[in-house]
C-alpha cells in the first residue's frame, strides 16, 4: 500500500501541469462554493437572530387562536409562576411576557398603523434587552455644523461623516463601522463626533405609563422624547382602547420593517389601554441554541407545564412561515447556483481524466505486459485521483477559512443605495459569514463524490485493456 | 237625503277599519309601518346594547337624541371606560369624540363597514339614508304569525338605481299596530346576511313600539346583538343646533 502511494504521488508530479490545472479547478470550485454558501448562511443567520432574539423569541406560548387571529381577545391570563416554571426548563435562557397588538398611532396630523408591544422592562433585560437599542447618537445637520465650527476635524473625515447624515446609532462601535475611518483616525476624531451627535434618551421604568417609539416611526410622526402620542385601537372583548402616552425614548430596531412601526410600552400600561387586566398575548422564550432538537425538546417540556388548555407553545418557524419560506427559497436558488458550479467543475475534471487515460494508454499497456496486476494499477490510479481532488479540496478550504473567519468577526457593512435597497426589503444591510458548520464539510463530500465518479472511467478502461492493442497505440 | 246617505256610508266605512286595512297595497303597508318607526319629529332614547360573542358578552348603555332622519347624537354612559364618548351624525357624515384622548375624529369611509362599538351594527347601518319606502318595490307574499301577532309578510326588492346595501328584504309587519316585527336582509346574491327581530311590544310615551331588538348575523355562529329600549320620549324640544361638534363635548 505504501508503495502504491509512493508510485501514485510520483505519477502525479510526472505531469506537473496537468495536476496543477486539475487541482486548480477543484480549488476554485471549493473556494467559491464555500465562501458563497458561508455568506448566504451567514445572512440568514443574521436575519433570524436579529428577528428571533430581539423580537419573537425561539418559542412562544400563545393562545391557540392567536396566530390565525392576532386579536387582544385571544390572550390568556398570566402570572409569574408560569414564567418561573418555564425558566426552570433545561436550555431555556430567558422568558419574557409580551402583549402584542395592533393600534393606530397619531401625533399632530400624522397617523399610522403600528404594532404595540408591551414588555416587562425587568424581564426583558434578559430577553431582547431593548435598552441596548436606544438611539444614542444621531448625525444631523446641526451636529455636522458643530463639527465644522470646531475646525479640529479634517475635511476628509467630515466628508465621511456627512455621508452618514440622518443615521442614528445605538452604540459607538456601530457608528465607527458606519463612518468607516481608519483605526488611528477613530481614536482621534470619534470622541468629538460622538460628543456632537449625542442625544439624550430614556427607558421605561417598571410601572411606566410611557412608551418607546422606534426610530423610523418617530421620524414619521415627528416626535421626540417628552412629546405625547395618541394610540387608538380595539381592546379586550370589544372595549374601545384610546389613550395618550408620553414618549420616553427612541429605539433603533435592527429589522427596518419593524423599525418603522413599533411602539413599546409596559405591560400594566397596555393592560389598562386594552382593558385586559391580567392578560398577555404571548410568553417569548429564548433558548441556548436554535437547533431543531433543542427547540423540539424545550417545546414539549413547556407544553407539559401549561395547565391552561387554551394555550400552546409554538416555534419561531411555526410563527413565521413567511420568513422561513423566504429563506428556504433563497437557499434553494443558492444551492442551484452551487450545483451549476460543481457541474462545470465535474466536466473539467472528467475532461482531464479522459485526456490522461488517452495519454497513458501505452504506459498502462507496458505495465501490464511486464506483469503488473490490473488490480494494483487500478488502486494506484484511484489514489492518484483522490490525491488530485484532495489537493484542490484542502487548498480550497484552507484558502476560504481565513476569509470566513475575518468576515465573521468583521462583517461587510453595505452602504449607500444598495444598503437602502436592502433595508427597503426589510433586511439589515449587513453581510456576515457563517461560522464553519456542516456546509463546510459538505464541500469535501461533494468533491469526493465527483472524484469517485470521474475515477470510474479510467478503472473501466484499465479493466478492458488489451496489452497488445495498448502497446501498438 | 243624499247628504244623509253620504253620512251613512261614511259611518259604515268608518266603522269597518279592519276591512279597510285588508285592502291596503304592500307599499301602503310599508309606508305606514315606516311612519310608525320614523314618523315622529324628534326623540330622546335611553338604550342598552348587549354584544354577545361565543366566548364573552358585553353591555353598553347609551343615550340618543335624534331629529328627523338627518341628525343624531349618541352618548355612551356605561361601562365606565367608554363613558363620555359621543357620536354625532349629520346627514351622511359621522364624527366621534373621545374624552380620554381629547380628540374629535370624522369617521372615514374605510371605517363604515366596521361594527359600531364592537357590535354587529356597522357604522353604515347607523348612517344609511335609504328608505324602505322609496328605494324598494314591495309585494305581499303571505301572512304569518310572529309570536301571537298576525303579520303581513312583505318582500321588498331594491330598485335598480337605489344606493342600498341589500339586494332584497323580507319584512314581517304586524297587522294591528303596523310594526316591523322581523326583517330578513339578503345581499345582492340572495344570501341571508342577518335577521332582525323585534319583541317586547309595549306602550312608551304614548306609542306602541317593540322595545327589544335582536340582531343575528347569519354568517358568524354565536354572534348576536341585543338592543333594549329602556326609556323613550317623543317630540322633545330640540333644534338642529343641538347636533353640533361643541355639544358633543358637553352633552351629559
Amino acid at each position: 500500500m505504501n508503495e502504491n502511494l509512493k508510485i501514485a504521488w510520483r505519477n502525479l508530479w510526472r505531469n506537473r501541469r496537468r495536476t496543477i490545472i486539475t487541482s486548480a479547478s477543484v480549488f476554485f470550485a471549493v473556494f467559491f462554493a464555500v465562501v458563497m454558501r458561508s455568506y448566504q448562511l451567514g445572512s440568514y443567520d443574521h436575519m433570524i437572530t436579529g428577528f428571533i432574539e430581539s423580537y419573537s423569541g425561539y418559542l412562544q406560548v400563545q393562545h391557540t387562536k392567536f396566530q390565525d387571529n392576532p386579536l387582544i381577545d385571544n390572550s390568556f391570563s398570566y402570572n409569574d409562576s408560569i414564567a418561573m416554571a418555564i425558566s426552570g426548563v433545561g436550555k431555556v435562557v430567558s422568558v419574557a411576557p409580551h402583549i402584542e397588538s395592533f393600534a393606530l398611532v397619531s401625533s399632530g396630523t400624522q397617523t399610522k398603523g403600528v404594532i404595540v408591544l408591551a414588555i416587562d422592562p425587568e424581564k426583558e433585560k434578559k430577553f431582547s434587552n431593548p435598552e441596548n437599542k436606544l438611539v444614542k447618537y444621531r448625525i444631523t445637520g446641526k451636529a455636522i455644523d458643530l463639527l465644522k465650527k470646531s475646525g479640529f476635524i479634517p475635511g476628509y473625515v467630515l466628508e465621511k461623516v456627512e455621508k452618514c447624515m440622518g443615521g442614528s446609532y445605538s452604540s459607538r462601535s456601530r457608528l465607527e463601522l458606519e463612518v468607516g475611518l481608519s483605526a488611528t483616525d477613530n481614536d482621534l476624531y470619534i470622541p468629538y463626533i460622538i460628543k456632537s451627535c449625542e442625544i439624550s434618551n430614556g427607558f421605561l421604568s417598571n410601572e411606566d405609563k410611557g412608551v418607546l417609539v422606534s426610530d423610523k416611526l418617530a421620524g414619521y410622526l415627528m416626535v421626540t422624547i417628552g412629546d405625547s402620542i395618541i394610540l387608538m385601537g380595539q381592546g379586550y372583548h370589544g372595549a374601545s382602547a384610546a389613550g395618550i402616552f408620553p414618549v420616553r425614548g427612541i429605539i433603533k430596531m435592527p429589522i427596518p420593517d419593524i423599525d418603522s412601526r413599533l411602539i413599546i410600552t409596559t405591560i400594566p400600561a397596555a393592560q389598562k389601554f386594552f382593558d385586559s387586566e391580567g392578560m398577555i398575548t404571548s410568553l417569548s422564550v429564548n433558548l441556548t441554541s436554535k437547533s431543531h432538537r433543542t427547540m423540539k425538546e424545550a417545546k414539549n417540556m413547556i407544553n407539559l407545564l401549561l395547565t391552561d388548555k387554551t394555550t400552546v407553545t409554538k416555534t419561531w418557524e411555526e410563527l413565521n412561515p413567511v420568513l422561513v419560506q423566504q429563506i428556504q427559497g433563497d437557499s434553494q436558488s443558492g444551492m442551484a447556483m452551487l450545483g451549476l458550479l460543481y457541474f462545470i467543475i465535474f466536466f473539467g475534471i472528467f475532461g482531464t481524466v479522459l485526456m490522461m487515460v488517452a495519454e497513458r494508454k501505452r504506459e498502462f499497456g507496458v505495465l501490464i505486459a511486464i506483469g503488473m496486476q490490473k488490480r494494483k494499477l487500478k488502486s494506484i490510479i484511484t489514489i492518484e485521483m483522490i490525491m488530485l481532488g484532495g489537493i484542490g479540496l484542502v487548498s480550497g478550504l484552507l484558502a476560504s477559512a481565513p476569509i470566513i473567519m475575518y468576515f465573521y468577526y468583521f462583517p461587510v457593512l453595505l452602504k449607500g443605495d444598495l444598503a437602502k435597497m436592502m433595508e427597503d426589503y426589510g433586511w439589515d444591510a449587513v453581510m456576515p459569514t457563517a461560522w464553519f458548520g456542516p456546509y463546510f464539510y459538505w464541500q469535501a463530500i461533494i468533491v469526493g463524490m465527483m472524484v469517485i465518479l470521474a475515477t470510474i472511467y479510467p478503472l473501466r478502461k484499465i479493466g478492458k485493456l488489451r496489452e497488445i492493442e495498448a502497446l501498438r497505440s | 237625503m243624499k247628504v244623509k246617505l253620504l253620512i251613512f256610508l261614511f259611518f259604515i266605512l268608518g266603522y269597518k277599519p279592519g276591512l279597510y286595512a285588508q285592502n291596503l297595497t304592500a307599499t301602503q303597508i310599508v309606508t305606514k309601518a315606516d311612519e310608525k318607526l320614523n314618523g315622529e319629529k324628534s326623540s330622546f332614547t335611553v338604550m342598552s346594547m348587549t354584544i354577545i360573542r361565543p366566548s364573552w358578552k358585553r353591555t353598553i348603555e347609551f343615550k340618543n337624541w335624534s331629529l328627523g332622519r338627518d341628525y343624531a347624537l349618541t352618548l355612551i354612559t356605561s361601562p365606565a371606560k367608554d363613558a363620555g364618548q359621543t357620536f354625532l351624525k349629520r346627514s351622511a357624515e359621522m364624527w366621534s369624540w373621545n374624552p380620554t384622548i381629547n380628540r374629535l375624529i370624522k369617521l372615514p369611509p374605510s371605517m363604515m363597514s366596521q361594527g359600531w362599538m364592537g357590535s354587529d351594527y356597522t357604522n353604515d347601518d347607523i348612517l344609511k339614508e335609504s328608505s324602505v319606502v322609496k328605494d324598494y318595490t314591495h309585494e305581499i307574499i303571505g301572512e304569518e304569525s310572529i309570536g301571537d301577532r298576525l303579520c303581513y309578510k312583505i318582500k321588498m326588492v331594491a330598485k335598480e338605481d337605489a344606493a342600498v346595501v341589500w339586494g332584497h328584504q323580507i319584512r314581517w309587519i304586524d297587522k294591528k299596530d303596523m310594526l316591523f316585527l322581523k326583517s330578513e336582509l339578503y345581499d345582492e346574491d340572495g344570501y341571508l346576511v342577518r335577521t332582525e327581530t323585534g319583541s317586547g311590544i309595549r306602550e312608551m310615551d304614548g306609542r306602541i313600539i317593540p322595545t327589544l331588538i335582536e340582531l343575528l348575523p347569519s354568517e358568524e355562529k354565536g354572534n348576536k346583538t341585543l338592543i333594549e329600549i329602556k326609556d323613550i320620549k317623543f317630540n322633545i324640544a330640540i333644534g338642529e343646533n343641538y347636533f353640533s361638534q361643541q355639544n358633543m363635548k358637553m352633552v351629559r
